[in-house]
C-alpha cells in the first residue's frame, strides 16, 4: 500500500522528494517475483530508476544510457538510506 | 563526457550482462560465482539456498545496528529472456558501449537494477555508514518463467522466513518520459481455458 500507514512507503517518497523525482505510481501490467512477497504479507515496490528510456525489455536492442545508470545508483543511495533508518 | 569505458561501476554492469543466464537451460554457476566476488568485495557474508536443484538463490546481508528489527529486502532476477540474435545491432551478450549508451540483454530487465544495488551499498559502506535495519540482497533464478524455481518456494521457506523481512524492493519498468514508474500491486494473472465443442 502507498499511503502514510506504511512507514517505508513514507520513507521511500519522502527520499524521492527529496531528490525532485516525478513519480507515476501504477499497478503492474505483468507478474514478477514481488507478488510473491506482497502475498506472504509484506510490502513490495517495483521500482527501476529509469526516466527518459523507452520501454525495451524483452526486445532487440535493449539498451540503457549510462548516465541513467550512474543517476541510478545516486537514487539507490539515498532510497537505501531512507528505508533502512525507519 | 564521463570516461564510462573506465568507469568502474559500468563495468560492473557491463561484466554482470556479458554472463549468457539467458533462457532455456540456464546453468547458473557463472552468475553465482559473480556475485559470491561482489559479496567478497563488499565484505558481506552471503549464503547460497538451492531449494530446486540447478536454481540457486544467493543472498547477501548487510546487518544493521538493531538487527531484531524486520529487514530491507532488495530483490532482483539473474534469468533474462531469450534472444534473436539477427535482429541486434550489436551481440546482445557483449554489453557494447557506443556513444555512452549500453547495449545488452538484461541491461533494462534486470541487471543493471542488481549492479545498482550493490554499486549503492558499496558506496555506503565505503563513506563508514550504518543503518537501523539489516539489509538483505536477494539475486533469484526463474523470474522470466514464472518464478516457481524460484522466488515463489523461496518465500515459503524457512530461510525466508528466518531474513525477517519488513519491506522489499524489485524491479519495475522504464518510463519514456521524466518521470519515474512505481508499483505497489500487480494484477493477478488468470488462464482460461475455452473449450467449444463443435457439433
Ligand atoms: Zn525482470
Amino acid at each position: 500500500k502507498t499511503d502514510n500507514s506504511n512507514p517505508f512507503w513514507v520513507a521511500f517518497k519522502s527520499a524521492t522528494d527529496k531528490m525532485n523525482l516525478k513519480l507515476d505510481i501504477r499497478i503492474f501490467p505483468g507478474g514478477t517475483d514481488s507478488r510473491y512477497v506482497r502475498r506472504v504479507g509484506i510490502p513490495a515496490i517495483g521500482f527501476s530508476p529509469m526516466n527518459y528510456t523507452p520501454v525495451l525489455l524483452h526486445d532487440h536492442n535493449e539498451y540503457l544510457d549510462a548516465e541513467i545508470y550512474l543517476k541510478g545508483i545516486d537514487i539507490y543511495t539515498q532510497l537505501i538510506s531512507a528505508i533502512a533508518n525507519v | 563526457m564521463t570516461d564510462y569505458e573506465n568507469h568502474p561501476a559500468v563495468n560492473n554492469l557491463r561484466n554482470y550482462i556479458r554472463i549468457r543466464s539467458v533462457h532455456p537451460n540456464i546453468n547458473y554457476d557463472e552468475c553465482i560465482n559473480y556475485l559470491k566476488a561482489q559479496a567478497k568485495e563488499l565484505g558481506l557474508p552471503y549464503q547460497v539456498y538451492e531449494l530446486v536443484p540447478k536454481n540457486p538463490i544467493l543472498v547477501m546481508t548487510w546487518e544493521g545496528l538493531e538487527p531484531s528489527l524486520p529487514s530491507i529486502l532488495l530483490n532482483s532476477h539473474m534469468d533474462v529472456v531469450p534472444v534473436f540474435e539477427k535482429s541486434w545491432t550489436y551481440p546482445p551478450f557483449e554489453a557494447r558501449l557506443v556513444d555512452g549508451v549500453i547495449y545488452g540483454r538484461g541491461v533494462q530487465d534486470m541487471k543493471s537494477v542488481a549492479i545498482q544495488y550493490i554499486e549503492a551499498i558499496r558506496r555506503l559502506k565505503n563513506k563508514g555508514l550504518r543503518f537501523k535495519r539489516t539489509i538483505h540482497l536477494s539475486f533469484v533464478p526463474d523470474e522470466e518463467k514464472g518464478g516457481k524455481n524460484g522466488m515463489k518456494n523461496f518465500v515459503k521457506s524457512d530461510y525466508f522466513k528466518n531474513l525477517n523481512v519488513g519491506f522489499a524492493l524489485d524491479e519495475g519498468l522504464a518510463s519514456p518520459d521524466d518521470s519515474y514508474i512505481v508499483y505497489n500491486g500487480e494484477r493477478s494473472i488468470w488462464h482460461i481455458n475455452v473449450i467449444c465443442p463443435g457439433k
